[in-house]
């Protein structure tokens, strides 16, 4: 197997180095299909299972005044609204023909929109990551009631691997963090936090699905929540180091203070760039070894870029499974920093140095 | 690649972030009364129950324990006390054994004292009894052989004084 691969791969550059001119003026005229791969990564105002046809999704703008369409196309032809990529490319643009491209809308003028509200694909993912929570864990929840698990052992796989997961959260990421007096206050916080974002990062590795959390707006909401439960919770101690960290002399307050203060907001920003980074580039990278199948294609011909793909589909299979693991990572990862977070707000006691050091440790 | 497309990756949408930040609420709401708030209040419900049924198990075991020590001990005080009562029982018969023995030893003293004194008297009585038969036997026998030829008071007196002299020496 070793020895295959090292040769393909052998073989793949060596037909680098031989400008294949001919095959690609021979190529030209062929067309291998458009796969908009921009599109399945980011977000869109359509919902699409192929070979269904896409359902475009209502756009709700605000921009002097409230309005509402039924859809991108038809926000353009209404004369108020244009997509970006029009205004930048008007002699691309055919009144009445051309469909939307990057779908951000803009005033036709090219001013920006005040507010856009539209529902977009990411956050139809994202509630049905919520409502598959909800319905997982209210069936689970009803079963407990039930005296299923309250009174006699956990049944069924399901539950008992739930409860593994439930139980090895609470214990080890939220008691430890936060402590066994407060933990009931933010468990359900932080577990809603871990299955919620461990279902988005599973949606993109299924069929026709996508990751909303490969969306810098998704993680920031996300992030931005941790940020308000974090310091809405704050203790005295918690604030006192912020604006007036002890044992410290006074004039050093001039540097500590302004750096304590952006330490509250990159702590949240490191925590969305880090959920969006990861699943993103996941992604990316499989798509773009499956693209390197057509690239091949286009290069050498059909049958060379079909031959590749026995070796890029492993490459494919092995990324993917690496991507299932890092669905898992990244929803622990934001969990568990956001219980530490939490839990630094919580301290009552000063411990100076071990909280600081903490604290290093934790944004970096 | 189209640069607004590519761009499209990084978009900060301050709408999606409102949507997402509201609806995330709400579910954090709804998770929180249907979801988690009954599966930590089971599962917290279960351990505590657990844990009570071990540490009652535990106390149980230790009360038997006590029970098994403190029966212990009491059997091994009570062949103490056995042992004890055994040996002062041993004592106390060995003392009236000897008691006993004391006792019938100084009876048959006694007993013996007072036979021997019986003898001695009846040897006394039959000594006398004797002496006076002897005495008129011998006097009966000299009579008959001497056929009054002597004087009575005499002969009598005759006789006394050998048998007198018989008896002392």
């Amino acid at each position: 197997m070793n020895k295959f691969v090292r040769t393909a791969f052998l073989l793949l550059f060596a037909l680098l180095y031989v400008t294949p001119t001919t095959v690609i003026a021979q190529d030209e005229e062929r067309n291998y299909g458009d796969i908009d791969v921009i599109a399945k990564l980011g977000d869109r105002y359509y919902i699409e299972f192929e070979p269904l046809p896409k359902l475009y999704l209502p756009r709700i703008l605000i921009s002097e005044g409230f309005h509402f369409f039924g859809s991108t196309k038809s926000a353009m032809n209404s004369g108020l609204f244009q997509d970006q990529f029009y205004v930048e490319n008007p002699q691309a643009f055919v009144a009445g023909e051309s469909g939307p491209v990057t779908y951000k809308l803009v005033r036709t003028d090219g001013t920006p929109v005040t507010l856009d509200l539209s529902i977009s694909k990411h956050i139809l993912w994202f509630w049905l990551a919520g409502f598959l929570t909800l319905f997982i864990f209210g069936r689970m929840a009803r079963k407990y009631e039930a005296g299923i698990g309250r009174e006699t052992a956990p049944k069924g796989a399901g539950m008992n691997f739930a409860e593994v997961l439930i139980v090895y959260l609470r214990d080890e990421v939220v008691k430890a963090n936060i402590g066994e007096e407060k933990y009931m206050k933010f468990a359900p916080y932080l577990l809603s936090c871990f299955f919620m974002i461990l279902f988005m990062n599973l949606f993109g590795l299924a069929p026709w699905g996508q990751t909303p959390t490969s969306d810098i707006s998704v993680t920031a909401a996300l992030a931005i929540t941790t940020f308000f439960m974090v310091n809405l919770n704050g203790t005295k101690d918690y604030w006192k180091h912020v604006f007036a960290m002890p044992g410290i002399p006074k004039f050093m307050l001039i540097i500590m203070i302004p750096v304590e203060v952006l330490g509250l907001f990159t702590k949240p920003f490191a925590l969305a760039v880090r959920l969006f980074a990861n699943m993103l580039s996941g992604k990316m990278l499989i798509l773009s070894m499956l693209g390197m199948i057509f690239v091949f294609a286009g290069l050498y011909g059909a049958g060379l870029g079909l031959a590749s793909a026995l070796l890029w589909v492993p490459f494919t299979l092995f990324i993917y499974a690496l991507k299932v693991f890092a669905a898992f990572l990244q929803a622990y990862i934001f969990t568990m920093f956001s219980a530490l977070f939490i839990g630094m707000a919580l301290e009552d006691h000063s411990h100076h140095d071990e909280h600081h050091h903490a604290e290093t440790a934790a944004a970096h | 690649m189209n640069p607004v497309l590519a761009n499209a990756l990084l978009n900060f949408e301050p709408g999606i972030v409102i949507w997402i930040g509201i609806t995330f609420v709400i579910f954090l709401l709804a998770l929180r009364k249907f979801a988690w708030g009954p599966v930590l209040a089971a599962l917290e419900k279960r351990e505590k129950s657990i844990q009570e049924s071990l540490d009652s198990a535990e106390k149980a075991m230790k009360r038997a324990e006590e029970i098994s020590r403190n029966n212990d001990e009491a059997l091994r005080k009570a062949e103490v006390e056995a042992q004890r009562l055994r040996k002062e029982a041993k004592e106390e018969a060995e003392k009236i054994r000897v008691d006993i023995i004391e006792k019938s030893r100084s009876e048959a003293e006694a007993v013996k004292q007072q036979i021997l004194a019986t003898i001695e008297q009846e040897k006394q009585k039959a000594m006398l009894e004797l002496r006076s038969h002897v005495a008129e036997l011998a006097l009966e026998a000299a009579s008959k052989i001497l056929n009054a030829e002597l004087d009575e008071k005499r002969n009598k007196k005759l006789v006394d004084d050998f048998i007198d002299g018989i008896s002392k020496n």
